[in-house]
């Protein structure tokens, strides 16, 4: 009877790796396969609108650090042709154009003090409502993202956390392919 | 006697009064009545500075300038700043080697350390455009009661200086 249990825990321990493998290839295989080739045939434009605090009071420096840290994070994904800034002249002759309004929806103002001595409490919290909308006011993606600092770093950090998440769900969004530029010699 | 003579010149509570007295002196000189520029930490956002360079802010004429030990300045024009607003930060000293060591330190001791090694500062952000008309939000960090003196110089109304300024 022993011998069985025993011959039985090694075939369970012989298994189990290669049951690992054959999930994460299949993790692995699923990631590539997203639509990474429709980001390059219509890539649109994307302009940073400024941070509205909406009717949460909001520390200005917050504000700015998160419209600074989207504009960073959204560069990065390499998903837009261009990321403009709020109010920049050039975006307006644009057709492929899609503005982000983030508006805040829930601030918890945190203390770096205090997760230093308590490790549990002091976290800022930031949750913001992201949406991708074109120059009409159609709106393209609609998420609602969170942004934290737990443990280490300074409240600002949690800006920069903030920004990473809205650049990564947009990443990973499908957005529809931008209308064809009108032909001027149509008008 | 020769006790006596192995003893110090000058009295422990004596030197303690006067390195409070010089500390208090120093602080006096680098309080923020200062009209020079003031040492700052450009958090994010002004022009192509990197992020947590330290430097000093100051106002040339009608410029806000962002200058590092090393490397030439940065600087905006007054009439290009749309808003400056205030904040306040408390933050730990110390840095990564810091937070190390308190982590490091047994029997929670590392949060005693804590508890008393932070220090609260002042933010200032100030929003403005670039000649595309772009918004740019830049954050500086500062030390406590040096943010307001910055906001009120630029918030004074320009037209209202040089009009003294010609009187």
């Amino acid at each position: 009877m022993r011998t069985i249990r025993t011959a039985f825990a090694v075939a369970i321990l012989a298994v189990l790796p290669t049951a690992q493998t054959g999930l994460f290839a299949e993790s692995s295989g699923a990631k590539s396969s997203t639509p990474r080739d429709i980001w390059i045939v219509g890539r649109w434009s994307v302009q940073v609108d400024k941070v509205d605090p909406g009717a949460v009071s909001l520390d200005p420096a917050f504000a700015a650090a998160i419209y600074e840290n989207l504009l960073d994070e959204l560069a990065k994904t390499k998903r837009f042709k261009q990321v403009f800034r709020s109010g920049d002249r050039k975006a307006t002759e644009l057709h492929d154009l899609l503005i982000l309004k983030t508006t805040v929806q829930q601030y918890t103002p945190g203390s770096e003090t205090r997760r230093a001595v308590t490790t549990v409490s002091g976290a800022t919290k930031l949750n913001v409502r992201s949406q991708l909308r074109t120059p009409q006011g159609q709106v393209v993606l609609e998420r609602v993202i969170n942004g934290n600092v737990r443990f280490f770093g300074g409240n600002l950090r949690a800006t920069h956390n903030l920004a990473r998440n809205v650049a990564d769900t947009i990443r990973h969004s499908t957005l529809p392919q931008p209308a064809p530029a009108v032909a001027e010699s149509e008008d | 006697m020769i006790q006596r003579s192995a003893r110090l010149p000058i009295r422990p509570g004596r030197v303690c009064m006067l390195s409070l007295v010089w500390y208090s002196a120093t602080m006096f000189a680098q309080s923020p009545g200062g009209t020079g520029p003031a040492h700052v930490i450009h958090i994010l956002g002004f022009q192509d500075i990197p992020n947590n360079a330290g430097g000093e802010l100051s106002i040339q004429e009608d410029a806000l300038q962002f200058r590092r030990s090393q490397g030439p300045a940065a600087r905006i024009s007054i009439n290009s700043i749309q808003n400056v607003s205030l904040g306040a930060l408390d933050k730990q000293v110390g840095g990564v080697p810091m937070a190390v060591g308190r982590a490091a330190t047994p029997f929670g001791g590392g949060r005693v350390i804590g508890l008393f090694s932070h220090k609260k500062y002042d933010t200032l952000t100030v929003e403005y455009t670039d000649t595309n008309g772009g918004l740019h939000g830049a954050v500086f960090q500062l030390d406590k009661g040096q943010a307001q003196l910055i906001k009120n110089k630029l918030t004074k109304p320009v037209a209202l200086e040089t009009k003294n300024e010609n009187n």
